[in-house]
């Protein structure tokens, strides 16, 4: 059992409204290929897919799963983007949901939300939806080389971690992606969104298995430094969540949001396939999980290179 | 004491609960503490459902936490709710799901954040969202004790007056029982600054000081002196001067910042002598939550 500062958490709310995919969406971007492409995915509610499901393969560009929010104020969209939790509980205040509850699965361009598909049918564009925060400022008591980011007290019981032998914190990873993979993100702050991996070799990626990867997938990423900023530091280790699908752009891929990091690299992963938050949060049962098969599709833009 | 509060004038202010705030790229979320070190931490305001008024000041992992629930209003009018709104005046919700419940004003807080703080019961907490709004009703600004007119009295509802068991001592001074004193030299931020609408902090950057004066033990919803500190046209330091506040936000790591605390009371020329006892906090003063005293 790791001992933290659970018990001094403050339990507070923040708020946004599910947010309109924007005009832009339709606008031509510039594939890694060099090929005009639309970029369906982000934002709005996402009827088809929820985390737990392939980070590849699927014709969107940074598929933000389930139901995207964010608030239209300045100050309370950036509470909501570094205040909001992993794991934590989200809750419709208004329209046709009225009540329904959701759980925070990621923080991209909105905070997404994972609700069930009975809930995803009531929710409508603008609906209020106001997020439980809890998770800010938690520390690992007996890790003081391990910093915390946007982890909840339900996400890191769910995460089932150890200390090891060594003493290092101990974690299940699906896999290890390499450091010099890492692109877009990494001249933010460590707190803000996340770092996407680079995809733009699709050989390298598939060579690595990272083509397997499920959004919702705990990695590994060694010799990155991710406890205020982001960057390159040998020895370094940060423990990242897969939030959102692939890209067809230079410098991007699906995206790797910030839980844990240590400069000293007292953080030890171990192999564990099936370490996904759907799962480990009780979202999704193996058999819904099983519906989509990692590799069954290649998007288009992987294949025009 | 008799006081002067069948002339006040009652009126509804209304705010509507407020989002934590955080500033937009590039400006960086992160706090500075008084000893350098930075951290990310929920900053005052909204509702917060875990620290209620009779919890410690201290010990949470947060800025400034206002227990409870905080409310705004736009520029125009929020200096109209925060200089009205007394601490023990009635809220009533207005609008959505927790429509007609009622809470109780518990303080103020000061510059950057610049909210009402309201106590609700849980079951209501849990149904309330952000952006609701709520109505205060008014009554206290221009509060007086008789033939004591050197005494201010300000943010102070008859009802936290009469829970407050103010006495006259034997030269005229008003007694009142409070939970500890603090000098002045420990006041901070809030400092030169308004004493009709906000707070003034007790700087806890030297924890030693603090335990010192026996102010570790602070909770939020506490009474407490002011010693040598002038809250009658501004906060500052006066010798002899003497104010009764209540503390109405938690500790902070910021240097020069820490505990908030809400004027009520304030005279020059020890015209106010604070009397400690064991325990004083308004929770329990106001029947908002009975039994924290005797947790203390």
């Amino acid at each position: 059992m790791l001992r933290t500062n659970a018990s001094q958490l403050v339990e507070f709310a923040v708020h946004g409204r599910v947010w309109p995919a924007r005009g832009d969406a339709l606008d031509y971007r510039t594939t890694s290929g060099g090929h005009g492409a639309t970029h369906v995915g982000q934002a709005g509610i996402c009827f088809t897919h929820r985390i737990g499901d392939p980070a590849f393969g699927w014709e969107a560009d940074h598929l933000e799963p389930g139901v995207s929010i964010r608030h239209p104020d300045d100050g309370d969209e950036h509470a909501l983007h570094y205040l909001a939790c992993m794991g934590n509980e989200a809750i419709v205040t208004g329209g046709a949901a009225v009540g329904a509850r959701g759980t925070v699965t990621g923080e991209h361009a909105h905070i997404l939300i994972d609700f069930p598909p009975e809930e995803i049918e009531l929710l409508a564009i603008g609906d209020p939806i106001m997020i439980r925060s809890i998770g800010t400022g938690l520390k690992l008591l007996d890790h003081p080389d391990v910093i915390c980011h946007k982890v909840s007290p339900r996400l890191l019981e769910a995460l089932d971690l150890d200390t090891n032998a060594d003493g290092k914190l101990e974690i299940g990873v699906v896999t290890e992606i390499p450091s010099h993979l890492m692109g877009s993100g990494a001249e933010l702050m460590a707190d803000y969104v996340d770092q996407d991996f680079m995809t733009g070799d699709r050989e390298e990626i598939a060579e690595l298995g990272l083509d397997r990867l499920r959004l919702g997938d705990i990695v590994a990423v060694r010799d990155q430094d991710h406890g205020w900023g982001r960057g390159f530091l040998p020895g370094a280790i940060t423990i990242g969540l897969i939030i959102h699908g692939d890209s067809a752009w230079t410098g991007h891929g699906p995206g790797v949001l910030d839980l844990f990091s240590s400069r000293s690299g007292a953080i030890a992963p171990r192999p564990a396939p099936d370490q996904n938050i759907a799962q480990r949060l009780g979202l999704r049962t193996p058999e819904e999980l099983a519906v989509h098969q990692p590799g069954a599709h290649v998007s288009s833009y992987a294949t025009r290179i | 004491m008799s006081d002067n509060r069948s002339q006040l004038v009652g009126v509804a202010v209304q705010g509507a609960i407020v989002s934590p705030q955080l500033p937009a790229l590039p400006a960086s979320p992160y706090i500075i503490g008084a000893d350098g070190s930075p951290a990310l931490l929920p900053p005052p305001g909204g509702i917060v459902y875990n620290v209620a008024v009779g919890d410690s000041a201290f010990g949470w992992v947060a800025d400034m936490v206002q227990p409870g629930v905080s409310i705004g209003a736009p520029s125009a009018s929020n200096p109209a709710l925060r200089g009205l709104a007394c601490i023990g005046n009635d809220a009533i919700v207005v609008n959505g799901r927790a429509r007609g419940a009622r809470g109780t004003v518990t303080g103020k807080s000061g510059r950057f954040a610049e909210h009402v703080i309201i106590h609700f019961n849980e079951p209501v907490l849990e149904q309330l969202a952000l952006g609701d709004g709520i109505l205060i009703r008014a009554i206290g600004r221009g509060l007086a004790l008789a033939d004591a007119a050197e005494v201010q009295l300000k943010s102070l509802s008859p009802a936290l007056l009469d829970a407050l068991e103010v006495e006259r001592g034997e030269s005229g001074e008003v007694i009142v029982p409070v939970m500890g004193e603090v000098p002045a030299v420990l006041m901070g931020a809030g400092s030169g600054l308004s004493s009709e609408a906000g707070c003034v902090q007790i700087q806890t950057d030297d924890a030693a000081a603090v335990s010192k004066y026996g102010l570790d033990g602070l909770r939020l919803g506490d009474v407490v002196a002011l010693k040598d500190y002038d809250c009658r046209w501004g906060n500052g330091f006066v010798e002899n001067a003497t104010t009764i506040g209540v503390v109405v936000h938690g500790d902070s790591l910021r240097g020069g910042h820490g505990p908030g605390v809400t004027p009520i009371m304030t005279a020059v020329g020890n015209r106010i002598r604070p009397e400690v006892v064991a325990a004083r906090n308004i929770a329990e003063l106001l029947g908002l939550r009975l039994g924290v005293d005797a947790a203390a």
